[in-house]
């Protein structure tokens, strides 16, 4: 992913904008401003979690490289990836 | 995140991130409602696990209870509108022994299409004179049983018009035989392969040559739409064209014509794949084809009123829409996966080997356990090593592991008769019977099953080095022992 890119994702979906979704433990999202509701996965709810606590990506990626115990450039890429997801819906 | 470089298991399972919309208010297959989790814990009263405990996984699971009330409120729906009716149970649909003889048990006649099920009708013993023989090759020597045996031999074509008049002469008997017709009602595409064409004037003809044969007695007409025909009417075009032909041969011809014998093609409650909405919504009551077929019967033959003709019987041959919601097929999660376009997908330990009719339809899924989370457009493959081997494209479930049962539905028809013995044994087949109590109707194959036709030529008996001096290898001992049950061998030592 080029940076640009990243870097658009990721001010569309940082702060505040994040903060308002609801999520449940088994994995519902609601995003209150637009009424659209999503399916998120365990590993993904983890990632919304870091990046509602305003953890940026890298700190998103180390704690789902520590919790699922898989190298660290993995997680960094699905988070990159899992953003430009959240990007397109938010 | 406090750090930690001993080994540990992780806390999560890995599972690229990933996030799905609900896309609520898009029509679905649920009409314009949220799709829902289908969640049962028993079928036809049984507990799935339990079931899956004693007789294992996959499981076709039939009701003894659902199949007679099916057929019996088919029967009731023709019967109060045409007194003189009956069912033909068309072996094909599924030919389990006990299914046929539930069917039977309920006065249903057997309807065969080839020598395998004319033998199966009779080893179950149905009497010859409740066999209607339909299907397109019959050979002679199978023909030569059924005229003995008083069977209804249903014509499809000339050269088997010839053939059973020579049997019957040969016998010195006279032969029931009834035309199969194909015509155009203007609702479905016309199955012409099918039996003597009408427009045409080959069923004219036929009809003449049996009529004038000493060796045959024409007494009933018959013809299949097609099958899933979704519009009564075109039922009572069919009706409408028969009778018009049997009023015209019997006036010209000395036949008297006493069954009008309308096949099957009544929908089940299934979703076709090429249909956008529901069965719920698209599939006629049955009440609705039985009045449209029994009022044009009444309407087209007031005028044997008149005459000394009797009104025909109404035969009907209804396959699906008596068995299909009478089994359901119970299987596994295998494993899962994600797919690289994001979609959540299983694999079951049940594909397209066992559900010949996902190529078609669209089954309801239903998982059995606990809620576990929000629904996601889920892949289903089935066990086979075959790309096109998918139970269902797209289904809204809850997130599935490893284990979970899933009951699938409608099955009954098509499945246990077009099934495949390919890369998997064929598992058990219960039947719940009206007491509730289980018991496998047809068991699960193993492997003296699947190499009980093989025969091996002697050359052959062994896999490695038949012939001395060819080459030995170290897994002589186990093909020794293998061979050993099948045949005498040769094998060279040492
Ligand atoms: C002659 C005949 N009768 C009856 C049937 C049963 O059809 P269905 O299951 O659609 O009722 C068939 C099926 O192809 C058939 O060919």
């Amino acid at each position: 992913m080029t940076d640009s890119l990243l870097a658009g994702a990721l001010s569309q979906c940082s702060g505040d904008r994040l903060r308002q979704l609801a999520v449940s433990d088994t994995g519902f999202v609601f995003d209150p401003q637009t009424g659209q509701s999503f399916t998120v996965n365990a590993t993904g709810r983890l990632v919304l979690d870091c990046l509602k606590r305003s953890d940026g990506l890298e700190e998103a990626a180390q704690c789902l490289a520590e919790d699922c115990d898989v190298p660290l450039e993995l997680a960094l890429s699905s988070v990159e990836a899992f953003l430009m997801q959240l990007g397109r819906y938010l | 995140m406090p750090e930690n470089s001993s080994p540990k298991r992780p806390k999560l399972a890995w599972e690229p991130p990933f996030i799905q919309p609900h896309r609520v208010g898009e029509i679905n297959k649920f009409g314009r409602h949220r799709p829902r989790e289908a969640r049962v814990a028993s079928v036809f009263g049984v507990d799935v696990e339990l079931l899956k405990k004693n007789y294992g996984s996959p499981l076709f699971v039939t009701s003894e209870e659902r199949l007679r009330a099916n057929v019996r409120r088919i029967k009731k729906a023709f019967a109060v509108r045409w007194g003189n009716t009956c069912h033909g149970w068309s072996y094909k649909t599924n030919y389990i022994s006990a299914v046929c003889n539930i069917l039977h048990q309920e006065g249903s006649l057997a309807e065969v299409v080839s020598a395998f099920e004319y033998e199966k009708a009779r080893a179950l013993g149905v009497p010859g004179e409740m066999i209607i023989f339909n299907g397109p090759n019959k050979g002679r020597a199978i023909l030569e049983r059924a005229v003995a045996e008083g069977a209804q031999i249903h014509l499809d074509h000339l050269d088997e018009l010839n053939l059973v008049e020579a049997v019957a002469a040969a016998q010195g008997r006279k032969a029931r035989v009834a035309l199969r017709l194909n015509f155009d009602t203007g609702y479905s595409e016309p199955w012409s392969r099918f039996g003597f064409n009408l427009e045409s004037g080959q069923a004219r003809q036929a009809a003449k040559l049996a009529a004038a044969s000493p060796h045959l007695q024409l007494c009933g007409l018959h013809s299949h739409l097609g099958t899933f025909i979704l519009e009564p009417r075109a039922y009572g075009e069919q009706v409408k064209i028969m009778c018009k032909f049997m009023r015209e041969i019997e006036s010209s011809e000395d036949v008297q014509i006493d069954v009008i014998d309308i096949g099957g093609g009544l929908p089940s409650m299934n979703a076709l794949q090429s249909i956008y909405l529901p069965p719920e919504q698209v599939v006629p009551s049955i009440n609705e084809y039985a009045e449209v077929i029994c009022g044009t019967l009444i309407e087209e033959t007031r005028y044997r009123s008149h005459t000394n003709r009797g009104l025909p019987k109404l035969v009907f041959e209804s396959g699906r829409a008596v068995v299909d919601d009478a089994q359901v097929l119970i299987t596994s999660v295998v494993g899962t996966k994600r797919l690289p376009d994001g979609r959540a997908a299983a694999v079951l330990d049940a594909g397209t080997n066992l559900l010949f009719t996902a190529y078609w339809y669209n089954h309801k899924v239903e998982t059995t356990g606990e809620a576990r989370g929000a629904l996601a457009d889920t892949v289903l493959f089935g066990p086979l090593c075959m790309n096109i081997d998918v139970v269902r494209q797209s289904v809204q479930l809850p997130p599935l592991r490893a284990g979970d049962s899933l009951v699938v539905s409608p099955v009954g028809a098509y499945n246990n008769s077009q099934w495949m013995q390919f890369i998997e044994y064929r598992p058990n087949v219960v039947l719940v019977h009206e007491d509730g109590d289980v018991s496998v109707i047809r068991a699960a194959e193993d492997l003296s099953v699947m190499m009980a036709q093989d025969r091996l030529p002697e050359h052959l008996a062994t896999p490695f080095a038949p012939v001395r001096g060819a080459g030995c290898n170290r897994f002589d001992a186990e093909a020794e022992k293998q061979a050993k049950t099948l045949r005498p061998f040769r094998i060279c030592r040492g």
